[in-house]
């Protein structure tokens, strides 16, 4: 590809649109939305953890099989799981390189979606068994 | 120009941008770097918010085993950092909002918002801790 003279597509053509990961500012733009999100459902959680830090197991419970509280912190992990996951990549883009790259994106992503939906999924028996 | 040329065999050698060693410490570059560290602590620190949700999701002897965790010495220090960490990548991340927004990247203005940053983390993760210490 570096060598093609024969292609009639210039230099610029050729990168543009592709970003670092094929992905271009489409990262940048969602990591920002997701940090949007963030900002005031981090200080729900942190009120939330706040709530929940002297009960015992029925207490947490209960405290979380509530609509609001579930609801919030299962914005905080969808929200956090993508965001989390963008930013790692962003990180891995700028230090790794050749095959560990390759191979840190695919943990990356495993990572943060096997997180993300294992919370998902304990909040949602915490509040439905 | 002319003996730059590229040929299909060798690269350019073109010149690479010089890395963190060369540059005087600021500030600034301090809390940047601290937003890509608690970025990636959080990464991991999550962990800790998933074991909570599933052992919670358990049953009660799981839950005990967290709880022992998260009250010993080290499980108050990590839970301490979490917290910092949080607050602190927040206010980073309110901060290149307010960059995004084409405000405070003038001299005295970055250099504000950089220590809002610092000084704001570690103080509402103190206030966050005499709350959950205080409040029951």
């Amino acid at each position: 590809m570096v060598g093609n003279h024969n292609s009639f597509r210039t230099p610029l053509g050729r990168v543009r649109f592709l970003g670092a990961a094929r992905l271009g500012a489409e990262d940048n733009w969602m990591l920002r939305v997701s940090s949007a999100a963030l900002i005031p459902l981090t200080i729900a959680f942190v009120w939330l953890v706040l709530s929940l830090l002297h009960k015992d197991y029925n207490g947490v419970r209960a405290e979380l099989g509530e609509p609001i509280p579930a609801i919030v912190l299962l914005l905080f992990i969808v929200f956090g799981a993508y965001h989390m996951q963008i930013g790692m990549r962003s990180i891995i883009l700028d230090y790794l390189h050749g095959q560990a790259r390759e191979w840190a994106l695919i943990a990356n992503s495993f990572f943060a979606t096997a997180l993300g939906l294992a919370c998902v999924y304990a909040t949602l028996r915490i509040g439905f068994i | 120009m002319a003996a730059s040329k590229p040929t299909s065999t060798q690269p350019v050698q073109r010149p690479l941008s010089p890395h963190l060693g060369i540059y005087r410490f600021t500030l600034t570059m301090a809390m940047s770097i601290v937003h890509r560290i608690t970025g990636a602590g959080l990464y991991i620190g999550v962990l800790l918010l998933a074991w909570f949700l599933i052992a919670a999701s358990m049953d009660a002897s799981a839950f005990a085993t967290f709880s022992w965790f998260i009250q010993s010495i080290v499980g108050r220090i990590l839970l301490f950092g979490f917290t910092w960490a949080l607050l602190h990548h927040m206010l980073g991340g309110v901060r290149h909002f307010i960059w995004d927004m084409g405000h405070g990247l003038d001299h005295p203005g970055r250099e504000y918002l950089a220590q809002a940053t610092l000084i704001g983390g570690i103080a509402l993760t103190i206030i966050v801790w005499i709350i959950g210490y205080i409040v029951r």
